[in-house]
């Protein structure tokens, strides 16, 4: 068996939210228990992308309270207020700022009554762990469960309404120049593939993934996005093809549409890189699509480093790779071992 | 025709009535209300509806109910049973191994039959005793780690 070793690689930059002047917004509700317990009620829905994690850390970390204390009520059309689809990696960039926006203003509320309470200028106070503490020493003065109490036994106000506008302006019509998305995410990835000259068979070896995360809000989430990203990339350049004949599909089941299994994914190794971005939630945005994109490209790049042809189509299926060494050769073009 | 069957499941006998050419999985989660295992795609090709039949891993979707008679049935809720969630399952939230949470109780027990037979599984034989389980969320990576924890945490439990 001759195999040969190659390493690509490929680099992205990509539109987060839905730029473009489409409508791109986010909005939520929260509201704070006489105990202190918290209800965010998020329209963001979450299958798989970990946007419920988000929130609830976005809401705890912008009241000072503990993530335990909040519970999520999510994507519920009969509770809560609309936040648009959870795509285009949109949901923490834009979701997260109207849950931030939100919180704000109940903490407002909390230390707006932990002033009257406290006989204390709301300016020295400050939320930190449950506690309203003074500004300075961080000590603690009084619970937010107490304050909140008080807030409902005097009939005020313990919930809030957040709201975040992404929506850009659109690119010029004449001449599509313009800045069309409110940010970008940045990604790199290296593959190293192992090219079987003989039967066409590509195996990715390794892959390293470096993405804009702006803020890992949740590291470990963050992490499974882009592995995941990756591997939809790596089932995108090498297995996935999807075929209409007459337009009847040929691929209909699981059978005959690859998507990659445990084994034919290598280890994926996560470089987050942060550079916080003043218009996300704590500086965070989107991470998901990202890393799938510059997977195809880093391994085309490894295979053309092998064996030096550029293939030009996915999904790379071994008979292609092998059709392609066979031509190579018969122009005189293949270098042999 | 409708006949009646008697199942062990996560060792009870549990009593049912269904047709012959009902699939495991339909029994398990329509009549049983064992709704853990999950059928997504009804064809064996995707692992989330899988079980264990006499101690190895199969897919439900493809047993005939006639065929589960007589043997020992365990699904992903009899792995919680005591309210304590077996060590696969809590590392598989510890390190991150959930994400939509579909694939999860399939590939839970895939994890859980390998570690009965092999307690101390390389990354290579958890790799291929989760191959027939599809994850479209995680890139697996997360996975093999919670089962590699998992294993550790029960090697030193019983040692």
């Amino acid at each position: 068996m001759a195999t040969r070793k190659g390493l690509g690689i490929g680099s992205m930059y990509y539109g987060i939210g839905y730029g473009f002047s489409r409508a791109d917004i986010g909005s939520a509700e929260i509201e704070m228990a006489e105990d202190g317990t918290t209800t965010v009620y998020s329209g963001a829905c979450d299958m798989g992308q970990g946007v419920m994690t988000v929130v609830t850390q976005v809401a705890a970390e912008e009241l000072g309270i503990e993530p335990d204390q909040i519970r999520v009520v999510a994507a519920d059309t009969g509770s809560t207020p609309d936040a648009g689809p959870t795509s285009g990696s949109r949901a923490t960039f834009v979701q997260g700022v109207a849950v931030q926006n939100a919180a704000q203003e109940l903490r407002g509320q909390i230390l707006d009554m932990a002033s009257r309470m406290l006989e204390c200028p709301k300016e020295n106070l400050h939320v930190r762990r449950g506690e309203v503490c003074e500004t300075g020493t961080d000590r603690p003065l009084v619970s937010v469960g107490k304050v909140a109490h008080q807030l409902h036994f005097h009939g005020r106000r313990a919930a809030a309404w957040g709201w975040h506008d992404n929506t850009t302006q659109d690119v010029d019509p004449e001449t599509s120049q313009g800045d069309a998305y409110a940010t970008y995410g940045w990604a790199t990835q290296l593959a190293e593939v192992e090219v079987d000259t003989e039967t066409g068979r590509i195996r990715l070896t390794k892959l390293v993934s470096a993405t804009d995360a702006g803020k890992a809000i949740n590291p470990v989430a963050v992490e499974g996005q882009i592995e995941g990203g990756a591997t939809m990339g790596l089932g995108y350049a090498l297995y996935e093809q999807h075929i209409l004949e007459n337009g009847v599909p040929r691929t209909a089941s699981l059978a005959f549409y690859l998507v990659p299994t445990s084994m034919d994914v290598p280890d994926i190794e996560c470089e987050i890189v942060e550079v916080p971005d003043p218009r996300g939630p704590f500086g965070a945005k989107g991470v998901a699509e990202p890393a799938t994109i510059p997977t195809t490209p880093a391994i085309l790049n490894a295979i053309y480093d092998a064996i030096g042809i550029r293939i030009t189509e996915t999904p790379i299926t071994p008979e292609r790779v092998f059709f392609a060494i066979q031509e190579a050769r018969a122009r005189g073009e293949f270098e042999e071992d | 025709m409708r006949q009646r069957y008697a199942l062990r499941v996560n060792g009870e006998t549990r009593e049912t009535e269904a047709e012959p050419h009902e699939s495991l999985l339909d029994v398990l989660r329509e009549n049983l209300r064992l709704t853990g295992s999950k059928k997504g795609c009804n064809e064996a090709e995707c692992g989330s509806c899988t079980v264990l039949l006499n101690g190895r891993p199969v897919v439900s979707c493809l047993v005939l109910v006639p065929d589960a008679v007589g043997r020992d049935i365990v699904t992903i809720e009899a792995l919680a049973g005591d309210g304590t969630p077996h060590p696969v399952q809590r590392q598989m939230v510890e390190q991150g191994g959930v994400q939509c949470g579909y694939c999860t109780p399939g590939m839970i027990m895939s994890a859980y039959a390998l570690l009965q037979e092999n307690p101390h599984p390389t990354d290579e034989e958890i790799r291929f005793a989760i191959s027939g389980n599809i994850c479209r969320c995680t890139g697996y990576g997360k996975i093999v780690k919670a089962v590699r924890a998992a294993a550790e945490e029960v090697g030193r439990a019983a040692s």
